[in-house]
């Protein structure tokens, strides 16, 4: 009874192993192939792309040519060549285009699937050729349990703009730190529609926690308009609004934003204070200089790390002030900015960033 | 032998160690295949995320986590210099590097001092751990990531902590001196904070460098070792990444990361009190004490594993080495387990305590043991006329190719994803190893992980010498005030 159990399964065994070789074989070939194809499907696609973008010549050329391929080569041709090449206007213009095409409704159905990966092709393809009537596939993906599609699924509620964008922002408050960071990240890549979406956002009264994921996306952002509103909200009640604030105003180089930040530098919270002296570096606020020389003091390890390496960052007076802070009486200062000051400049900055 | 000799329960008893053998073969390698299933899909959803460019573009954003990577340097003066530009020249935005020279004798400080330009910095530390004396803390002119500790010899763990205090950001990485981290494996690594996963440890695959083209600290060309030891590695650390542990993260989480690439929470690893001092194999040993530590504070943290994430790293190319290195493993297994039996099918810490850790016992620590009964009553009662060749036979084979199937789903499995290894020779050399690994090299293993259960009980508690080849060829410091945790 033993001895054939393990005939038996020694049977299957060989059996697997045989099927595991063969698989190899087989599987070499097919991942091969394909990857043949997709490579002849974009070498193909380039010139019509090229002609089309420099010469001028038929749109319907493109068409024609993904028609031609399998959907899946079809698909992975143009997701290869977007990016580099399709630029909005271009896109508006090919879009309408392909959105009808067998291969796109085709790949669109699976919106819907069960799969994130197949959601994921979708809400990749929608970046390119989505319209308005994909509104409402774009809004499902946006909120879609997985990340990986919700990310890309931003980049195409941003070529529709308005009311998808505003989707999007008023679900970031409700994602973990974490992925908010990353969605501000996907969001910052289109500043046009969604600076748009942000201002009327940037209020006093909105809840705490949208206001900072707001900001930060602000920040992100760069944009003048929305960093002025942010602006209006350093003096904010709340301390974790007032830190947002001061971190996203360093990518916000106006006048009128130093004595706004100097205020900051001077907030009862650490934090902003930190931030505060981290932003009047990044903006080589020379007039910071004797605030910061004063901060490089302060009783915050955090605070006198930033001060001593704005001061650094700001360059001329602002450095040797921190040299003399170097030969000062008061021990954590002069730790502080021995260990700033035998940095290089480009040293600086990059722990600036951090 | 005659039947006279032989006593009359004997055969018997023969028969019940056989048939309690296959059983335990039966239940264990059904568990591999368990875990096999379990590993497919998860490797299929990793390779689609880690090969879409666009995805890879989201995960360069600011948005990565803040990492400290941590390295302990012990006499590693011929490759410190170029090991450290590898760990400096990572793709991702955010992170420092502490490196710690654990009272090297040579000239690892020096060499350091001239290449990176260091200078002495006041200690602004928080000291949090007991460790060995810190000398001084260095920064680099050139390279701001860059923070150089000298301290007292302590050992790897307690370079380890001595570099957990030093780290400033929330996320630490520790890895070897010696493995080559692929430039992009840091933002690999970070993938799980993407899907909003409560991550106290991630862990990435290790593979193996011997015979791999390397240039300037990174693998070019990745290729398989003709030599029988180390082939059959490589196709030993495929099969123990690929699906041992993907499949573990379904199944309570993995008890494995290795010390040599594995990404922590700080505070988790510093409210453990960080490396154990006392192991052999302190990177078990801290993932065992942080499942532990997680369940009974009842705090939100898993322990997962990515598998495209890669960093490669040396293995042994002599007998003697190998079995040092896997003797000196098994003993830290049995040292861990044993400290930590009240773990042990014990429901109050759920798939930990009922699924992993039993794992430990039984499929691994008493491995060896039962391989070894096994070799030994199925040899001597065929040569007595016990047991019938035929069924001996049937018996090794079904054993033995087993663990061959196992090997050739995880080249399958490689092959499908990843594809790391390009030219067709190797893949036919990973099939060829696969085959040979029952012929020698486990009996070789099984003798030093029994070895190890000589040395245990003895009370050993070194490493023992390893030898590289090389790649392509506790007092508190006078602190004015600690950093508070949270950077801003």
């Amino acid at each position: 009874m033993t001895f054939d159990a393990l005939v038996v399964a020694l049977a299957v065994e060989g059996v697997l192993i045989l099927g595991s070789l063969l698989g190899l074989v087989l599987l070499r070939q097919h991942l091969t192939s394909r990857a043949r194809a997709v490579d002849a499907g974009v070498c193909a696609l380039e010139p019509a792309l090229h002609g089309w973008l420099v010469h001028g010549s038929d749109v319907r050329q493109i068409v024609a040519l993904l028609r031609a391929q399998t959907p899946y080569v079809a698909f992975r041709s143009v997701a290869r060549l977007a990016t580099p090449y399709l630029t909005f206007e271009r896109q508006q213009i090919l879009a309408p285009l392909l959105r009808d095409e067998a291969w796109v409704r085709d790949m669109l159905r699976h919106g819907q699937s069960r799969l994130w990966w197949r959601r994921f092709d979708a809400a990749r393809l929608l970046s390119i050729v989505g319209g308005d009537a994909d509104k409402v596939l774009i809004g499902a993906l946006l909120n879609d349990r997985s990340p990986a599609v919700r990310l890309v699924a931003i980049d195409a509620a941003a070529r529709l703009g308005g009311q998808l964008v505003a989707v999007e922002l008023d679900g970031l408050p409700h994602r973990q730190d974490a992925v908010q960071a990353y969605q501000i990240a996907a969001l910052a890549r289109h500043p046009r529609p969604v600076a748009a979406a942000l201002l009327p956002r940037l209020l006093p009264d909105a809840p705490p926690a949208a206001l900072n994921a707001w900001i930060d996306a602000s920040g992100a952002l760069a944009s003048p308009e929305a960093l002025t509103r942010v602006r209006t909200l350093a003096t904010h009640p709340r301390a974790e609004v007032r830190l947002h604030v001061a971190r996203a105003l360093r990518r916000h180089a106006e006048p009128d934003t130093v004595p706004v930040l100097l205020a900051l530098l001077a907030d009862g919270d650490w934090r902003v204070r930190a931030q505060a002296a981290r932003a009047l570096g990044a903006l080589r606020a020379r007039s910071a200089t004797p605030a910061l020389t004063v901060a490089v003091r302060d009783r915050s390890w955090w605070v006198r790390y930033r001060a001593a390496l704005a001061l650094a960052q700001i360059g001329g007076e602002a450095r040797e002030a921190l040299l003399v802070v170097t030969r000062g009486e008061d021990p954590l200062a002069r730790d502080m900015s021995i260990l700033v000051a035998g940095l290089s400049s480009a040293a600086v900055v990059e722990m600036s960033e951090v | 032998m005659t039947d006279a000799l032989i006593p009359a329960w004997f055969p018997a008893a023969v028969h019940v160690a056989d048939m309690a053998i296959l059983w335990y073969m039966f239940v264990v390698n059904s568990f591999f295949a368990l875990l096999l299933a379990l590993a497919a899909p998860q490797l299929f959803a990793h390779w689609r995320f880690g090969s879409e460019d666009v995805l890879a573009r989201s995960l360069t954003s600011s948005a990565v986590p803040r990492v400290s990577i941590l390295v302990a340097a012990h006499n590693e003066s011929v490759s410190i210099v170029d090991s450290l530009r590898s760990l400096l020249t990572l793709q991702y935005p955010y992170y420092e590097v502490v490196l710690v020279n654990d009272g090297s004798t040579d000239d690892t400080l020096q060499r350091l001092h001239d290449a990176y330009d260091l200078y002495e910095v006041p200690p602004a530390v928080m000291r949090r751990l007991r460790t060995e004396r810190v000398k001084a803390y260095y920064r680099s002119r050139t390279w701001s990531k860059l923070l150089v500790v000298d301290k007292h010899n302590g050992g790897k763990a307690d370079s380890l902590n001595v570099a957990l205090d030093a780290a400033r950001f929330p996320y630490v990485l520790a890895c070897d001196a010696d493995t080559l981290i692929e430039p992009d494996a840091l933002l690999r690594l970070a993938r799980p904070f993407l899907f909003d996963q409560k991550i106290a440890a991630v862990g990435g695959t290790i593979r193996v460098v011997n015979s791999c083209t390397v240039d300037d600290g990174r693998v070019i060309d990745a290729r398989v070792d003709g030599r029988w030891l180390s082939g059959i590695q490589t196709v030993e650390y495929l099969r123990a990444f690929l699906f041992g542990r993907l499949g573990w993260n379904l199944l309570g989480g993995n008890l494995i990361i290795s010390g040599a690439f594995g990404l922590f929470r700080r505070d988790y690893l510093t409210e453990i009190l960080g490396y154990a001092t006392s192991t052999v194999t302190e990177d078990f040993e801290l993932i065992v004490r942080l499942q532990r530590y997680l369940k009974e504070q009842r705090k939100p943290g898993k322990v997962v594993f990515i598998p495209d994430p890669v960093a490669w790293t040396e293995v042994p190319t002599s007998v003697a080495v190998f079995g040092r290195q896997r003797e000196r493993w098994h003993r830290g297994l049995i040292a861990t387990i044993v400290a930590h039996r009240a773990v042990l099918f014990n429901p109050r810490y759920g798939a930990m305590g009922l699924i992993a850790m039993p794992y430990f016992l039984i499929a691994e620590l008493l491995a060896p043991l039962v391989e070894a009964i096994g070799l030994v009553i199925t040899v001597l009662c065929t040569l007595a006329g016990v047991l019938a060749p035929g069924f001996a036979l049937a018996f090794f084979a079904t054993a033995y190719l087993f663990g061959t199937l196992l090997s050739l789903a995880a080249i399958l499995m490689e092959e499908v994803s990843f594809h790391r290894y390009r030219r067709t020779s190797d893949t036919l050399r990973l099939v060829f190893f696969a085959f040979i690994e029952p012929f020698g090299y486990r009996q070789v293993t099984v003798y030093f992980r029994l070895k190890a259960f000589v040395r245990y009980l003895q009370g050993d508690h070194t490493w023992g010498r390893m030898k590289r080849e090389g790649f392509g060829g506790a007092q508190p410091a006078t602190t004015p005030e600690p950093s508070p945790a949270p950077p801003v």
